[in-house]
Formats: C-alpha cells, structure tokens, sequence
C-alpha cells in the first residue's frame, strides 16, 4: 500500500484500520488520518442538529383490506431450494418453541426470546469473525467498552428491545451459537433463569442494566457467563 | 387476539419504532432537503406512509433501514411534486438559515455551512456513515451504487470539507 492507497481508504473511512505496515513507516500519513479523524468528529457533531419534539400525523385506522405492502427487499440472496429448505426448518424451530412455551416469562424476558425468533438468521454455526468495524458501530464506546475475552462473536446488529436500540451479539458456544443482549438501560434486581423447549439461558444484573445470555438447551452457559461479564463495561 | 387487541399491539409497535428512530428519521431529511421545514413535512408523510405499510416490515431488526428509506423517497417526492429548483446557497430561506444557525457555535458552523454546500451527491453518503453508522455496503443498497462509488463520493466528499475548512471558506465546491 502506498500513500494515495492509504489516503484514499482513510478519507472514504476515517475508522479503517488496515495499512498498518505503511502506516507505522508514513509519518505523513499518520498525521492524515488523525486530520480525518478529528474532522469526522466535528462532521458528526456538526450533521447533529436538534431535532423538535415528535409530532404524528393523524393516522387513519388500518385493517388487512387496506394494508399496502412494500416489496420485500431480501436480507440475503439463496438458492430458491435453499430458501424452501431454509423456511422449512424455521417453520419447525418456532413451532418447537412454541411448543415449549409453557413457561411463564416477565416481559423483558419475553420479549428477548421473541427476538430471538426474530433473527433466526443469526444463529448459524460459523468460525467467521465479524468484522471488527461492524463490532464497533454495534457497540459503540458510548455504549459499553469490550475487550475480546467474551468470545468468537459471529454475529453483530443493532436491535430494539423494550424500545431501546442495544447491541445484538452472537458468540460461537460447544452446542451452538449463544446469543448476547447488551441492555446498559435494563435493570433487573437479580439473575432471570430463561428457560424453554430449545433454550436455556439468563438475564444478569450488570451495573445499572444486564446482560442477556441465550444458548442451545443443553448449552453449558457458565464460562461464557463468565468471560462476557468480564469483557463488558458500560459507559453510561 | 381479536382485532382490538391486535390494533393496539400494532399501534405500539409504531410507537416504539418512531421514537426509536424519528431523530434519525428527521435529521436524515434536513440534511437531504437542506431546509427545516421540508424535512418537517418529509418526516410526516412519511411516518403516515410508514403507519400504513408497517405491516410490510417483517423484521424490526430492519426498521432504520426501511424508516431511513420511506424518507429517501419521500423527499424526493416532495421536491418532485412541487418541482422546486436547486436550492441557492447565497439565497436561503429563514427555514434554510435555520438549518445552518442550528445551535450556534463558532468551531461547528463553519463545518455545517461546508456540509450544507456539498453537492448531495456526496452529502447524502457522508450522513449516512457519519451520522446514521452505515456502512459502505448498507449505503450503496440504499442509494443505489456500487460500493467502489460510495467509497469515491466518501472521499471526495472529505477532500472538500478539509480543502473549504482550510480555506477558511466553503464556497469553493467544484469537483476535483
């Protein structure tokens, strides 16, 4: 990589991170890329204008006769046989969960394994990091501060519980992929057992919110309780 | 669940997603339509538009998305509709100065006149990465542009911000 490269990666990106070896020989470049950072900072603050209070239209009364759908825009393109197979096995996962409801959950925990339903595309096994610059947008420092001890984190979104947007992690666990809520803004007064035909996990009181751990039934949850407690930090 | 029920299920759904996402949702179409009480008439058709369709919105995983890309097209429907001209810079409106003089502060103002007077071909991208965190991926899907060609208007977009900042002035805007 020369200086053009790196400069170009750095104005389109100012949080790249590659380049090193250029990088640590380019004081030039060092010098560029901490100006496209400082000045990424004053875009960020300067593009945050207030914003007045939420004002709703009038909102007519809607049934399914006059519902208009959007085309859908897919998430992923596949196979169609795979798309069918793909479905199949989803229709089967949330029927077994449905069929293993019979637990009574408090609506915090309720509503965090209707999420996991939710993403169903989450949970696949992979040893595939996700990108880091991903990871640091899903759990930006204003959120919570995470070092790598928690695990192999496959999966990173931002999602909406209890009408907060939080960090959506999965990490990879010996029975499967074991999802992790950040919730720096939900308390709770002690740990919630979750329990469920397919899935155990639990809600941990950490600081002023908790931390959301789900695996497989028969998922061996300590450790990874462990080193995602020991790796998250929040900032708030 | 009989219909009340699923009316009201519906309605907080909404609720939720708005005031999740309505500062997102107004900022994104001041900084498209460069004028305050524009993006204020975007964000209401648009939440009505949203209010209308929201059953189309399977995952609310995707709502940013869906919400940010109800205002992209709005906007252009209201300039459309009402076949406004390109917006002259040395010409504003009280609406459009109230864009600029949003929370005065000496250091900002200068970026935020540079910003206003980026073409939106290159603002556009640099809201969405700076303010909205997408990525360049997400923003090509939404904008409708190959990657190589975020990551062109990105840095160009840049380049003219650091060139009118250091020129200590933001009119000079040309392509380079």
């Amino acid at each position: 990589m020369n200086c053009e490269d790196y400069r170009q990666a750095i104005a389109a990106e100012p949080s790249y991170d590659g380049g090193e070896a250029h990088l640590s020989a380019c004081a030039d470049c060092r010098a560029f890329r901490d100006e496209m950072r400082t000045l990424d900072g004053r875009i960020g603050r300067a593009l945050a204008i207030s914003v007045p209070e939420l004002r709703l239209p009038d909102l007519p009364d809607i049934d399914s006769a006059n519902v208009v759908p959007l085309a859908g825009r897919p998430r992923f393109t596949m196979p169609a046989w795979l798309a069918v197979a793909a479905m199949l096995m989803l229709a089967a996962f949330v029927g077994l969960r449905m069929v293993g409801s019979n637990v009574s959950y408090p609506s915090l925990t309720d509503e965090i394994v209707a999420h996991l339903d939710h993403e169903p595309y989450a949970l696949r096994v992979t040893d595939e990091p996700v990108d880091a610059r991903r990871l640091a947008r899903v759990v930006p420092a204003t959120v919570a501060a995470m070092n790598h001890d928690a695990g192999l984190i496959t999966y990173a979104q931002t999602c909406v519980i209890h009408g907060k947007k939080v960090p959506h992690l999965v990490i990879q666990g010996a029975r499967g992929p074991v999802t992790i809520l950040l919730l720096p803004d939900e308390a709770v007064e002690s740990a919630v057992q979750i329990e469920g035909e397919s899935i155990n996990g639990i809600i941990l009181p950490v600081g002023n919110g908790s931390v959301a751990i789900i695996g497989e039934r028969d998922e061996e949850l300590g450790k990874i309780q462990q080193n995602v407690l020991n790796s998250v930090t929040w900032s708030t | 669940m009989n219909s009340s029920d699923a009316a009201t299920t519906r309605r907080r759904r909404f609720d939720e997603l708005v005031g999740v996402f309505h500062q997102d949702m107004y900022r994104y179409a001041a900084w498209l339509s460069r004028d305050r009480n524009v993006a204020e008439d975007v964000v209401q058709e648009s939440l009505l538009r949203a209010w209308k369709s929201l059953d189309a919105l399977r995952d609310d995983a995707a709502a940013k998305h869906w919400l940010l890309t109800i205002v992209r097209r709005e906007n252009a429907r209201y300039f459309e509709r009402r076949r406004l001209e390109t917006v002259d810079v040395d010409d504003l409106t009280p609406s459009q100065e109230a864009l600029l003089a949003d929370q005065p502060d000496h250091e900002l103002d200068d970026v935020r006149d540079a910003i206003y007077r980026l073409d939106d071909d290159y603002r556009e991208p640099l809201v969405l990465q700076v303010l909205m965190g997408y990525s360049t991926n997400e923003i090509g899907e939404l904008m409708g542009l190959r990657q190589g060609a975020v990551l062109t208007r990105l840095h160009r977009a840049r380049h003219k911000l650091r060139d009118a900042l250091n020129n200590g002035t933001a009119s000079d805007q040309s392509e380079t």
